[in-house]
């Protein structure tokens, strides 16, 4: 039932997780990095990614313009070239077939901006282990200007979800989240906010957020709020599609803190 | 003459949906919905105090807003089905471009293991361990059957 847990860890130590491979849940990890014209920043984001873990890298290149592909490659990692654009969603849901198909239990999905630190991966496996939770978002609410957070209020004022960062796309998904983000229902959404944590909510998925500290984009810019015009559609559309999907009944906070399972 | 008119349009637009149906332009599936529309428009053109009767039967005061109130419902209803059409369209378009970019990922990863024995070190041989590059491979093993 109300399995949808929208309360926040405390941020457990990095690296507390060691070893989370050795849980027999999350074996498994990659890493899916969905990239759009990133050369800039691609390169050093996967080396961070093989310096902080060994997990497979998974870089879905969304019909860049630019090298993100060479450079990708050369950094050391597996690029799954998109043929025509499909944005930062579609992208990301390619990577996590891509890793479901090769038999991974665990992904965690980064942005190729160098925004997102890949040392608190550990953190966020840390979180799906520990908590139990079905999706670990590690989020940054103090990041963003003051429109940006006035955005976020209005989405979770009209979606009914309470997470602190709906955007960040710094994720770690376990296998019953997989299966639902697999599935041809995710390929309907656009964004990956308020519609992927929509559709896990409303298929009994456990979320939890971990608060990760991030950096500067060190290059590009966010692919929503760069554009007034593109931030006036984007509002719409997620705020059309958080009415929409907003549970109908009212929200029955799990007893004892324990979260079922539906 | 609007009723002339109107017969002349229904039974063109029926002979066109017949010539594309019969050309392979447009699936007999869509034809039928036009076919419809047209013969009604044919109908009306036949038989044109018929929408008059109906209008009075249903107390409607002016019998063409009876008409055009139809076919603007009939219209919004017809667009909204293609709407929805368009929808799954899209999403099986996106599946298959997605599934083309993971086949060609699969594609060069093979390409690349058939060539690693000429190369020493290939590119990414520490980001995809060897272990899954063996098990989610049926083509290399020759077989579908994972071992694990």
């Amino acid at each position: 039932m109300a399995s949808f847990e929208t309360s926040h860890k405390p941020d457990p130590a990095i690296g507390s997780a060691a070893s989370p491979a050795s849980d027999p849940g999350l074996a498994r990890p990659a890493i899916v990095i969905p990239a759009y014209n990133e050369e800039g920043s691609v390169g050093e984001v996967i080396a961070e990614i093989r310096e902080a873990c060994n997990f497979p890298v998974y870089l879905v290149d969304d019909a860049s313009d630019d090298n993100t592909v060479g450079t990708a490659r050369r950094a050391g990692a597996r690029v799954i070239p998109l043929a025509t654009r499909l944005g930062a969603w579609g992208a990301t849901q390619t990577g996590i077939r891509f890793a479901a198909e090769r038999g991974h239990d665990c992904v965690i999905t980064m942005d190729a901006d160098g925004q997102h630190d890949p040392r608190h991966v550990h953190q966020l496996l840390a979180a799906l282990r520990d908590c139990p939770a079905d999706t670990c978002i590690g989020s940054w609410p103090q990041r963003g200007s003051a429109s940006r957070k006035l955005a976020w209020r209005l989405l979770r004022a009209t979606s009914g979800i309470r997470l602190e960062d709906l955007t960040s796309g710094y994720r770690a998904y376990n296998l019953r989240a997989i299966e639902v983000l697999t599935d041809w229902r995710a390929t309907f959404l656009d964004y990956q906010d308020v519609g992927v944590l929509s559709l896990l909510r409303q298929q009994g998925i456990t979320v939890v957020d971990v608060r990760t500290e991030m950096r500067l984009r060190q290059n590009g810019y966010s692919r929503v709020f760069h554009s007034w015009l593109i931030v006036f559609y984007y509002m719409c559309h997620t705020l059309l599609l958080g009415l929409s999907k907003r549970r109908i009944r009212s929200y029955r906070a799990p007893t004892s803190g324990a979260v079922a399972k539906s | 003459m609007i009723f002339a008119l109107m017969t002349t349009v229904g039974l063109s637009v029926a002979a066109l949906i017949l010539i594309l149906i019969r050309r392979d332009k447009l699936h007999v599936t869509h034809g039928f919905g036009w076919i419809l529309a047209a013969s009604g428009f044919a109908l009306l053109g036949i038989a044109p105090t018929l929408i008059d009767r109906i209008a009075v039967k249903l107390g409607v005061a002016y019998p063409p807003t009876l008409a055009l109130t139809v076919a603007v419902s009939v219209l919004v209803v017809k667009i909204l089905l293609m709407d929805i059409e368009r929808s799954r369209l899209e999403i099986r378009n996106q599946r298959l471009t997605q599934r083309i970019a993971m086949l060609q990922a699969d594609i060069e990863e093979i390409k690349e293991s058939v060539a690693a024995p000429i190369s020493s070190s290939p590119p990414d041989a520490g980001a995809t361990p060897a272990v899954q590059a063996a098990s989610d491979e049926p083509d290399s093993q020759g077989s579908t059957a994972n071992n694990d």
